[in-house]
């Protein structure tokens, strides 16, 4: 063996209480002033969601913190490896947001799992962080400081959506379609997988792991952070309070809807960079896991892609964001954990999953390939 | 001697694809360049006015006027070798060769005067793009103009699908001011099928695929720069 590699030994993922159904979203989330909303149909309708979970009850109480979900996903993750918890050499953690502020969300998840001593890591950002933690972690194993590193990603986003929130912010009059996007569209849920430095019984090698960020060419896409007056250049905290800056919009989550379809090209232009660089093939590729919605990639770009021969034909690829939701940068770790538990993919096949991260456009993929390890 | 008509192939050869993946990859350059135009970022943040609308008419207007000459230029420098070419270069050069007329009417209709926008010179990017096209044009049998159409022929199709209806909502403008914009929707297809069968028929060596991919390079540089010079004061 010449260079030292990672492999993911084994996943887990935990989404809180009882899937969610789209007649149902409202009476969880809220009434936003008790009137159901006009635009929830439509947007459904766009993302194609039809379950999702969250961890607040239909009195909007918190059921799960973040850093519970976590640490759950990562124990039904290590449930199904023989590694001892207390062996973990390294813990890399994402999410959106912690349950506090500070410290980072890692501090918070590495309490909860009991692991002493371990390196620590919590990427910040959305979807994209997990990436960011995943690489991080299998680079540790891959430099030899490491023999095993857990990853745990997890998000919380309904208390962001909670009906509250945007009464708070002006209510309805102050509400448009890009302040209510992500409310139809986010919802709860953590997973975990482990990386080792030796393969275990079938598991993924790490082939590699890139990403290529925009946020120098493009504005932000999504955020929180910014109040609802575009002329206003404050951010949260430049307000005198908290509160005052939730009354502004501040603290609502944002998607500039004109935007996302820049995250389709981008998406595209970073496999294109990949494949002309010679590091991604395609047709080599058997199973596609996208955290993005395959009908965003219909019509005049899948017919670009299929004329220049970068098209990954739709019977490749694997997606379960329409019965567990988009959990944002858990989603592409609660995939993978259920399409390994499908037990489609073979020996020698050829894992890509791509992460497009709209915030301010980042994008990720990762390539692995299934093997078998022979001290299972 | 070659078929007269070009179509839309079944598949593109191997160095039609990689031509084409590279031809994709400057199209996004060309998108990561005018989304920090000032005026186009203006319009992405939702500051763009109705003043901006109209320098941005007075500044396109000279491109689009060059534009049918340089189309016409080219056509007549294919041999009869490259008929087929010529056939499909010619149609373009008719079929867009009053266009400016529909912006002088935006223009107008917008409240601008139609003499402002007859007497606008040409802005240093314009002079610039301008003068490669003509150049590349006069070249026997210019194949690597397909680039530029590519490049071209993809911003209007921005402008109708991203730029029109942002422009009305930001500006209070009715559908009749933004004609020119809206002017390339609706057929998309059929113009992507032309470009897919003009890339089949003229990149058939390396030397070819490199200038279609440099000429694109070129013209989405000098695009933006048209594009930047409506901010700088002179």
């Amino acid at each position: 063996m010449t260079a030292a590699h990672a492999f993911v030994t084994s996943t887990g993922a935990f989404l809180p209480g009882p899937p969610i159904d789209n007649s149902a979203i409202e009476e969880v989330l809220g009434c936003v002033e008790g009137k159901p909303s006009r635009l929830k149909t439509r947007i459904l309708k766009s993302n194609g969601i039809q379950t999702r979970h969250y961890a607040i009850d239909r009195s909007q109480r918190t059921t799960h913190s973040n850093a519970d979900m976590g640490a759950a996903a990562a124990q039904r993750c290590l449930d199904h490896s023989p590694l001892p918890v207390r062996s973990i050499g390294m813990l890399s953690c994402a999410t959106t947001q912690g349950d506090m502020v500070v410290p980072g969300f890692g501090s918070m998840v590495q309490a909860k799992l009991g692991i002493p001593a371990v390196e620590l890591l919590t990427a910040q950002g959305i979807c994209s962080s997990s990436t960011m933690a995943i690489k991080a972690a299998s680079n540790a194993l891959r430099l030899g400081e490491h023999r095993s590193a857990l990853v745990v990603v997890s998000e919380l986003a309904s208390r962001l959506l909670k009906s509250t929130r945007y009464e708070a912010a002006g209510g309805l009059a102050a509400m448009d379609f890009n302040s209510e996007f992500l409310r139809w569209m986010l919802s709860d849920g953590a997973g975990a997988w482990l990386l080792e430095s030796a393969p275990r019984g079938r598991c993924l090698r790490v082939d590699w792991i890139r990403s290529f960020s925009h946020a120098d060419a493009f504005p932000v896409c999504m955020g929180i952070g910014t109040p609802s007056d575009h002329g206003d250049t404050r951010t949260w905290q430049d307000f005198p309070t908290y509160s005052e800056a939730e009354a502004a919009g501040a603290l609502l989550i944002r998607q500039d809807v004109r935007l996302l379809e820049q995250m389709v090209k981008l998406g595209v232009d970073g496999a294109l960079r990949l494949i002309e660089e010679g590091v991604l093939d395609v047709r080599l590729v058997e199973h596609f896991l996208c955290h993005y919605s395959s009908h965003y990639f219909r019509g005049k770009i899948a017919d670009l892609l299929q004329m220049c021969g970068a098209a990954i034909p739709e019977e490749r690829w694997f997606t379960n964001l329409y019965t567990r939701g988009n959990t944002g940068a858990a989603s592409i770790l609660i995939m993978l954990d259920e399409f390994l538990r499908e037990g489609r993919a073979r020996v020698g096949e050829r894992i890509l999953c791509m992460v497009p991260e709209s915030g301010r456009f980042n994008t990720a993929y990762m390539h692995f390939t299934v093997v078998e390890g022979n001290n299972a | 001697m070659s078929s007269m008509v070009i179509s839309r192939p079944a598949a593109l050869s191997e160095l039609g694809q990689a031509t084409l993946r590279r031809l994709t990859r400057e199209w996004f350059e060309f998108e990561r360049r005018l989304a920090v135009v000032p005026i186009l970022r203006r319009l992405d943040l939702g500051t763009f006015t109705r003043e901006d609308y109209h320098r941005l008419l007075l500044n396109l207007r000279p491109q689009v006027i060059e534009g049918s000459r340089w189309i016409s230029r080219c056509a007549s420098s294919f041999d009869r070798e490259h008929a087929d070419v010529r056939s499909v270069v010619l149609g373009h050069a008719h079929a867009e060769h009053r266009d400016y007329e529909m912006l002088e009417a935006d223009f107008v209709a917008s409240g601008g005067a139609l003499e402002a926008i007859r007497a606008q010179p040409r802005n240093p990017g314009s002079e610039a793009l301008h003068a490669f096209l003509m150049f590349r044009a006069g070249e026997p049998n210019p194949v690597g103009l397909l680039g530029a159409m590519w490049i071209i022929e993809g911003l209007g199709e921005k402008m109708a699908a991203s730029w029109a209806a942002r422009v009305e909502e930001l500006t209070g403008f009715d559908a009749g001011c933004t004609r020119f914009l809206r002017y390339h929707s609706g057929n998309d297809s059929s113009h992507m099928d032309k470009l897919y069968g003009l890339l089949d028929r003229v990149c058939i060596s390396e030397r070819a695929a490199a200038d279609i991919v440099m000429t694109a390079a070129v013209v989405g540089r000098l695009y933006a720069m048209q594009l930047e010079e409506i901010d700088v004061n002179r």
